[in-house]
């Protein structure tokens, strides 16, 4: 691309991209936007973000050591995790920023909830925000197996199987998730692939819609609604660039000193290789299923118990459609708030339930 | 302790010195005094097998069957046991063992004593209707089943007391397996199932009044219950543990002699069988310390290296192994009848040579334990610390698997035998105590380097709070008015 107006002054960097790019309007486009100073986000969503870039850093130098092969995947791992200088860390640090990826994706789903920033305008990041935690919880479930030790292997084969009940598509969808009949080496290879290939692609490019409808919509002010139509933040606001950034990247810190202090204190383990052939004494999956695996346990008829998550995933999904309320402040809104929490208290009781049954 | 007691425990060490020396001496000179003390009497010969009994054929339809099961409760009952019974699926109905007509729906005929109907067998003659089919080749052979019960059952002490007594309160045939509900060996819920037979023994075994004219103690099943062997088979259900009829027999249901009990332990135990015949022990023969000397018979425990000593030392008496007037070597079960007296020091005195090898392989065994304790302890330290110490636990595992085989090697009582082994567990453990002391250095160096780099983020924190605080805020003096787009 060329320009008409050359530089004046020419020797600066912003100078050079700026004569090249049209630099200074793309960021002036992408940074220099209004937040409303009611705006409370916690950094929740940041830091989801900030970790999934973690997962990305960390999931690349593992993938270097890995072998994929039931052969091959438990030793890879103890090679990881033993002998190649930090290899523990890298580990480590995978595995915490993994769960804590979800529970900051929970947090931030919390906090719009509550601040019904998922009403109008918003109703489509929502939806799409839905998305990114179907996508991390696969990612939670596809990684899992990876280390190829008891807890994976029956994990996995307690979860697929738990797929295959759902009713008219289960006995496929077990097959197609397993690759034949049981949990085999063609059920490590493909989790494999759908983890390091297909999900972060996936999340990569749902992440940027995500970002794009934020960027398009600003941050919702939790103490009025957004006009009809939309308007420039009404009330006092604050640069997104600097300063709100500046505020993130603090938050970020935090979290960075959090996973060192998880990862040094509580090394990702590994217990025995894979045996189909023993069946461990209790077999239990990761702490973000086990509600739905409690609630398997005690719903008597098995169909329902698997559709009742899905429902729930359903009905989340399109809660903006529902809930046509346009009042933003909770005690406007007793109904979807009781209910929020109601909900809260019934996924923590079965998994607490989960954890010690 | 009074001088006089001194003075007599002085002697009495003096002579259990003297006795091995006295003993050596009749040894050499070809005496057979370490001898089994009881012989085996002379077993009463077993009838022949009788002919399988003789009534006419039966039709289609095995009318005993027809009409019984339509009789009352109880007839019905037996009815259909012995329907869903091995016999009733293999054909052989009620006539092969009460005679009678199966063809004929009249009473009168089909139970009368001219079509060989002989009722309830008396218990005599049980044995003899259940071996007239069971030992016949002919009969057995489509069965694939053995046909050596009959024999058996008659060297057995329930057929012997049977043939010298005429003692109909010995367990026949039917005691075992049952009359009418007669199962496979191989079924599950079957008497004679290996996981069901102690309960089965003592059904008779654990009644004192059955066994009470015998002078059969009944504490075997609840000794056995609490055995290695009884935890094995009750509690685990491995049917690879030892009951009752592996060690005594079936149908030959006898205790084994001392003489056999090395042979009996060894059908399972093959390789300790191996190194106790390489010991001294075994020179010694029908005298010598057996396989219940030192673990017991129905209350074998888990074997320790408490087997070797008593915590205190035995006031020693020279007839605790040997039998005056000639001291010949004697040990009887009964001395050992106290889980606390089998230790090696029972027979063999502290002033004794032997008693400073036995020293010595518990020493060793002792070493590798401690050495194994040791690099346990760091490995649980280090795990606790989420350490992954696979290595350090194969080792430890490797360690331990020596000292299995010292364990083993203590029955050659070979001291240089013993410490091939542990030698080699000591030094696994130590190799297994280093790898986990190189986790716990490595889970310090982490912790360490974790409070570096928290402290490094916290000052980047501060460097970006500072920053954060000097850049303008020009929204704080704002009015409340919308910004100019």
């Amino acid at each position: 691309m060329t320009t008409d107006n050359p530089p004046t002054s020419p020797g600066s960097v912003d100078d050079w991209f700026e004569s090249r790019l049209h630099w200074r309007a793309l960021m002036d486009a992408l940074l220099h936007v209004r937040v409303p100073l009611e705006a409370k986000t916690f950094f929740f969503g940041g830091m989801t973000l900030f970790l999934f870039g973690v997962q990305v850093v960390t999931g690349t130098l593992l993938a270097l050591y890995y072998k994929p092969t039931p052969e091959a995947a438990y030793d890879s791992v103890l090679f990881i995790t033993s002998d190649v200088s930090f290899g523990w860390l890298i580990r480590s640090v995978h595995h915490w920023s993994a769960n804590l990826m979800i529970l900051f994706l929970v947090f931030h789903l919390l906090r719009v909830f509550f601040q019904a920033a998922y009403k109008y305008p918003r109703e489509l990041t929502w939806v799409v925000g839905i998305g990114l935690l179907g996508l991390t919880m696969m990612f939670g479930f596809t990684g899992y197996l990876l280390p190829w030790d008891q807890r994976a292997y029956w994990a996995t084969v307690v979860g697929t199987e738990i797929a295959g009940g759902i009713p008219f598509i289960g006995d496929a969808l077990l097959v197609l998730l397993r690759g034949g009949a049981d949990v085999t080496e063609a059920t490590l290879s493909r989790f494999f692939g759908i983890h390091v290939l297909v999900l972060p692609l996936a999340l990569g490019a749902v992440v940027a819609i995500h970002l794009v409808f934020v960027h398009q919509q600003g941050l919702a002010n939790p103490t009025k609604p957004d006009p009809r139509p939309p308007a420039v933040p009404q009330g006092r606001t604050k640069p997104f660039f600097p300063h709100y950034i500046l505020e993130e990247v603090i938050a970020w810190l935090f979290l960075l000193a959090m996973l060192v202090v998880l990862s040094s204190l509580f090394p990702a383990g590994l217990e025995e290789e894979a045996n189909p052939l023993e069946t461990p004494a209790h077999v239990k999956p990761e702490w973000y299923f086990l509600g739905v695996y409690e609630l398997l346990k005690h719903i008597p008829w098995k169909v329902v118990g698997i559709l009742t998550p899905m429902v729930f995933i359903v009905l989340l999904a399109v809660l903006p459609f529902i809930d046509r309320n346009p009042e933003v402040r909770p005690r406007k809104r007793p109904l979807a708030i009781a209910l929020g929490i109601l909900t809260i208290a019934v996924l923590i009781g079965l998994t607490i339930w989960g954890y010690y049954s | 302790m009074s001088l006089e007691t001194k003075r007599r425990l002085r002697h009495l060490r003096l002579a259990c010195l003297a006795v091995p020396a006295i003993l050596a001496l009749l040894m050499l000179a070809g005496s057979a005094s370490a001898q089994d003390p009881s012989p085996e009497p002379s077993l009463i010969p077993g009838p022949p097998a009788p002919s399988p009994i003789a009534h006419p054929p039966g039709g289609d339809v095995d009318q005993c069957f027809e009409c019984h099961v339509s009789l009352d409760d109880k007839q019905q009952a037996i009815s259909e046991t012995w329907q869903e019974s091995i016999h009733g699926a293999g054909g052989i109905g009620c006539a092969d063992c009460h005679g009678g007509d199966p063809g004929s729906d009249q009473i009168t005929v089909a139970m009368s004593e001219a079509n060989g109907f002989i009722g309830i067998p008396s218990r005599q003659s049980t044995v003899d209707v259940c071996g007239s089919c069971h030992s016949d080749t002919e009969r057995m052979r489509s069965y694939g089943l053995p046909t050596d019960q009959y024999d058996d059952y008659w060297t057995s002490v329930h057929g012997q007391r049977l043939l010298e007594a005429n003692d109909t309160r010995v367990a026949i045939c039917i005691d075992c397996h049952g009359s009418h509900a007669v199962k496979k060996a191989s079924d599950p819920t079957a008497d004679v199932y290996p996981l069901n037979v102690p309960a089965m023994c003592s059904r008779c075994h654990s009644d004192p009044t059955l066994m009470e004219p015998y002078g059969i103690p009944t504490d075997q099943y609840d000794t056995y219950a609490q055995s290695v062997h009884g935890e094995a088979m009750i509690t685990n259900q491995d049917v690879r543990a030892p009951s009752c009829t592996s060690c005594h027999g079936s149908h030959s249901a006898k205790p084994p002699r001392s003489s056999e009990v090395v042979n009996v332990c060894g059908k399972c135990h093959t390789a300790t069988e191996e190194l106790y015949l390489e010991s001294r022990h075994s020179e010694l023969e029908t005298a010598a310390p057996k396989c219940w000397t030192c673990h017991g018979t129905h209350d074998v425990q888990q074997p320790s290296e408490a087997l070797f000593f008593h915590e205190e030392p035995p006031d020693y008496e020279c007839t605790t192994c040997h039998q005056p007037p000639d001291m010949t070597l004697v040990l009887d079960v009964e001395q050992f009848d106290d889980e606390a007296d089998r230790r090696c020091d029972t027979c063999h005195h502290p002033e004794s040579l032997i008693y400073s090898q036995v020293e010595a392989i518990s020493g060793a065994l002792g070493g590798a334990t401690g050495a194994q304790a040791q690099a346990q302890g760091k490995i649980d330290e280090a795990k606790s610390l989420g350490m992954i110490v696979h290595d350090a636990e194969v080792a430890l595992t490797e360690s331990k698997t020596g000292y299995i085989q010292g364990q083993a090697a203590v029955h050659t009582t070979k001291l240089t035998d013993v410490t091939v082994h542990t030698d080699e567990a000591t030094a696994k453990a130590a190799e297994a105590e280093a790898m986990a002391q190189a986790k716990l250095d490595e889970s310090l160096f982490r912790r360490t380097a974790m409070i570096i780099v928290i402290a490094v983020i916290l000052i980047n924190v501060v460097v970006l709070y500072v920053i954060m605080r000097r850049m303008s805020h020009p929204w704080e003096e704002e009015a409340e008015e919308p910004p100019t787009a």
